[in-house]
């Protein structure tokens, strides 16, 4: 950055096809020239479509000439004539400038240019995509299936799926996944599986790891231990109702409500449903209590990975973390599931007597600020622990880019992107609070991050609180009207992300005129983040390793899906 | 003033039973005696304090209240956990090394026990007092390193291989400030011996406060009280088990019975290092008005409790940092205190 001339206009002048009011998507096509075929109109963005076979170049220039830095999501879908790969590009500098890339692929042989040379976060997007769906990406550096068994036979979100078949092979009838590992007899180095059951791995999570005497010389994430079809569950379900339920299951880390919201924004959006001011409101503090419970149990956990499992600091934190779990029991009637949000609205007020709840909201405000200064002691200004955490784990900010990391991760390492604020939904926009952001890329910034993000989510939550207890009687709308079955128009397609505990929770959805979704893509923050733990880790120690994984902040449930 | 010394323990007991306390037989027997009430002594401290002390301290640093529906306090978890884990599997994994596998809780478990023999815990329960009793009390709680050694070679387990490496890394990189730190003390008494060591913490350092050697020479103390933390395992050292990093260590494939004895080792160890710091530190059993077996129990349990909330409270430093602390920050150090200290000591005998 420093060797750049001053006189250079900024990034965002020079990128292709941005204007004062948004983006030039015609400008954009003319950066294209004739490698677009043709354009589709979404309702979230255009739709370029490509030849499958330039994907790279297009996603190169696209990135360079045009400053999309963000592949958020790669969605892979089958239509009846055809196969379709979406590479959902966004700017980490203004996620609103957002665009879609069209890769049709024929029915009968779907073949993709990859496109992780550009972004490296297609890597495992890519691979799952190859999964369930079946498309082959060329120049794939692995495609290998990532959440179902290597065994598995067919692609269950293709078309052509037969689940009379049987579904899994014995490892005798396939290759023996076994075969191929790290031991050989030569070897200075040594495999070890950690987990999928180890006391660390934060559910059922297999990093298949190489040592080199205490450090970790290569690990790899082998994900889907805890895949539950969710996105097929949601494509069999319908949007008014059925739905809804699901998301909470996706982080089921206390952050429900932040999920729910996923799901709520992108069918709002798309059926254009409005939501009342006062559910609005009611829905930002709920997510923002959400947040609060989530970011606890992430430094609780934290701290069980860097202290021992004797630690105070891990009860210290679930103890508070109780008293905003009672405020979302009184508020939504469930402790963990909580499917408060609806269509339009929420499902119910704010419980009677109000005076009661404002006033328990407002005691657990008194007491976080104590609460926090308890944790920074215990854990931030704790000389060991700063040894342990500062300069481990570093992820610098262009890698993190490249794996499209997002949230508490991403603005761990200086990058200033959260949607709250720069792809603003809910009440958020009317209300004072900060981005929180830290420049040391390190274990230690991610932790700091969380902590200092739940005083903002408080502050949030204060003045929802001031402006729920002013709200006249007579407006206190929940719901906006909306019709008992929802039917989208036919081909609608969205992708909508909101701004979930573990980072930036997109849905994307295709309507074909029915009730239900023709295709139900769920992007996961944690996904991708734990894209980056072997940039993190390799080279480090094991418990750095370790303390890397628990400042990701994964919920398998999220990853997996 | 000094204190008498003692008869030893074995002397009494031959004396109670009318046996001869100067004939091989009568001695013999008379010191198994000894030695089992001592072994007793130490295991039932561990069954309540490993069992039920243990949870509820946790509890109290950690604001919770730990077990209290089993009898009084919860006291009858003692009995309760002790045939939970008795009657558990004992599972013994394939390919492991026998007997070393076996061997290793043997091991780690009698090892520290041995220990108890030269410690003087007032009221005339001493088993032995020889010449070298502190080389003596080193040198067997150093041997603990060699069964967790062979628990985590023999086990057939990465986890278990790490642990058991880590464990001799930590504890060579320990105790030679702890055993440096301890020859300290030896400047000032002149003498292993126990009793002596005892006797030489008699009398007053300033007003009221008692000549032991933390007041004496409290550096030399806090060096012991780290090197301590570091050798029997507990945070910011507890890197051989470090469950969120590698499972249990070198104990990942005990279980039942062994693990029992692994779990025993490790208390009466942490027991054994507060019989120490409480003989050499804190002037033994010396205290007013209780006995001294009582104040000797108070010490050492003062320096268990120490254990259990570092382990509360603080980080867990990484492999690599510990090993760094240890020969770069404790190694020096540790001569340094010897060498002011023999300075210190030759300037007052002249």
């Amino acid at each position: 950055m420093s060797l750049e001339e001053p006189d250079l206009p900024t990034a965002a002048e020079s990128e292709v096809g941005v204007t004062d009011d948004g983006l030039d998507y015609d400008a954009l096509a003319d950066l294209l020239g004739d490698r677009l075929l043709d354009r589709e109109e979404h309702v979230n963005a255009e739709g370029f479509v490509i030849r499958p076979d330039q994907v790279q170049s297009v996603l190169f220039d696209l990135r360079d000439e045009a400053g999309f830095d963000h592949c958020s999501c790669v969605t892979a879908q089958e239509y009846d004539d055809r196969y379709e790969s979406i590479y959902h590009l966004k700017k980490y500098d203004e996620p609103t400038h957002e665009l879609s890339v069209v890769v049709p692929s024929p029915k009968d042989d779907p073949h993709n240019e990859s496109a992780e040379p550009v972004y490296r976060t297609a890597d495992w997007h890519e691979r799952e995509a190859y999964d369930l769906v079946g498309i082959e990406y060329d120049d794939h550096p692995d495609l290998r299936r990532i959440l179902l068994p290597e065994t598995w036979q067919g692609h269950p979100l293709s078309g052509d799926d037969d689940q009379t078949e049987p579904q899994i092979v014995t490892l005798r009838e396939h290759a023996n996944p076994l075969a191929d590992d790290h031991r050989a007899d030569d070897a200075e180095t040594m495999f070890v599986n950690i987990g999928p059951h180890h006391p660390a791995t934060h559910g059922v999570l297999h990093l298949e790891t190489v040592l080199d005497g205490e450090q970790v010389a290569h690990v790899e994430p082998d994900i889907g231990y805890l895949h539950r079809c969710e996105e097929q569950m949601c494509q069999q379900g319908t949007y008014r109702h059925q739905i809804m339920p699901y998301p909470d299951r996706w982080d089921y880390i206390s952050a429900g409500i932040l999920n729910e919201w996923a799901y709520a924004r992108a069918a709002e959006d798309m059926a254009d449903i409005e939501v009342p001011e006062y559910a609005q409101v009611i829905r930002t503090m709920s997510a923002e209590l959400c947040r609060i419970a989530a970011h606890m149990l992430a430094a609780a956990t934290f701290a069980l990975d860097v202290n021992g499992d004797f630690t105070a600091t891990f009860m210290y934190a679930i103890r508070d973390r109780e008293r905003v779990q009672n405020i979302l029991e009184d508020l939504t009637g469930q402790r963990l599931m909580f499917n408060y949000l609806r269509l339009g609205g929420v499902a119910w007020d704010l419980p009677e007597p109000r005076e009661d709840f404002f006033e328990q909201t407002r005691d657990f405000l008194d007491d976080l600020p104590g609460n926090i200064q308890e944790y920074h002691n215990l854990l931030t200004s704790n000389e060991i622990f700063q040894m342990r955490t500062v300069d481990t784990g570093v992820l610098p900010p262009e890698e993190a880019k490249s794996y499209g990391a997002t949230g508490p991760v991403a603005r761990g390492s200086g990058i200033d992107y959260d949607l709250r604020r720069d792809d603003p939904y809910g009440y958020y926009d009317e209300l004072d609070w900060d981005v929180v952001t830290e420049d040391g890329c390190d274990n230690y910034a991610r932790v700091l991050v969380r902590l200092r993000e739940v005083e903002q989510s408080a502050r949030i939550i204060e003045q929802c609180v001031d402006l729920l207890e002013d709200w006249p009687e007579d407006e206190r709308t929940i719901q906006s009207n909306v019709p008992r079955t929802l039917r989208p128009d036919p081909d609608a397609e969205i992708y909508r992300a909101v701004e979930g505990a573990k980072g930036e929770l997109g849905i994307y959805m295709r309507s074909d005129g029915t009730d239900k979704p023709a295709r139900f893509k769920i992007r996961s923050p944690c996904f991708s983040n734990l894209q980056t733990l072997p940039v993190m880790s390799e080279g480090e120690y094991i418990p750095d390793m370790i303390a890397s994984l628990g400042s990701l902040d994964i919920v398998l449930g999220e990853v997996d899906r | 003033m000094t204190a008498p010394l003692q008869t030893p323990l074995p002397s009494s007991i031959a004396d109670l039973l009318g046996l001869d306390p100067n004939s091989t037989v009568g001695l013999f027997v008379a010191a198994l005696l000894g030695a089992g009430l001592i072994a007793t002594v130490m295991l039932s401290l561990t069954a309540v304090l490993g069992i039920w002390g243990k949870r509820k301290i946790t509890a109290a640093f950690t604001d919770r209240i730990a077990v209290n529906r089993h009898g009084p306090y919860g006291l009858l978890i003692i009995p309760a956990d002790a045939v939970r884990l008795l009657s558990k599997e004992l599972i013994v994994p394939a390919k492991v090394d026998r007997p070393a596998w076996d061997l290793a809780p043997l091991i780690i478990a009698s090892s520290a026990l041995l220990g108890f023999a030269v410690i003087p815990m007032g009221n005339g329960l001493h088993i032995a007092d020889p010449e070298i009793g502190l080389a003596f009390v080193f040198a067997t709680a150093s041997i603990a390193s060699l069964g967790l050694l062979m628990a985590g070679y023999a086990s057939n387990n990465k986890f278990s291989f790490l642990g058991g490496l880590r464990a001799v890394a930590q504890n060579l990189a320990y105790e030679i400030p702890l055993v440096v730190t301890g020859a300290s003390v030896v400047l000032f008494t002149g003498s292993l011996q126990m009793s002596e060591i005892v006797a030489a913490q008699q009398g007053t350092l300033v007003g009221p406060i008692p000549q032991w050697f933390a007041f004496v020479n409290p550096f030399a103390f806090v060096l012991f009280m780290i090197a301590n933390l570091a050798e029997v395992g507990r945070n910011p050292f507890d890197i051989p088990e470090a469950p969120t990093e590698i499972v249990a260590g070198y104990q990942t494939e005990y279980s039942s019975v062994y693990f029992v004895l692994i779990y025993l080792g490790e208390f009466i160890h942490i027991f054994l290092g507060g019989a120490i710091i409480a003989t050499i530190f804190l002037g033994g059993p010396a205290g007013p008005v209780l006995p001294g077996i009582v104040w000797f129990m108070i010490k050492m349990v003062s320096v268990y409790l120490f254990t259990q909330w570092a382990r509360s409270a603080l980080p867990r430093v990484r492999v690599d940092q510990l090993i760094q602390i240890g020969w770069k920050g404790m190694l020096v150090l540790s001569f340094a205190n010897l060498v002011l200290t023999a300075i210190i000591v030759g300037v007052i005998s002249a």
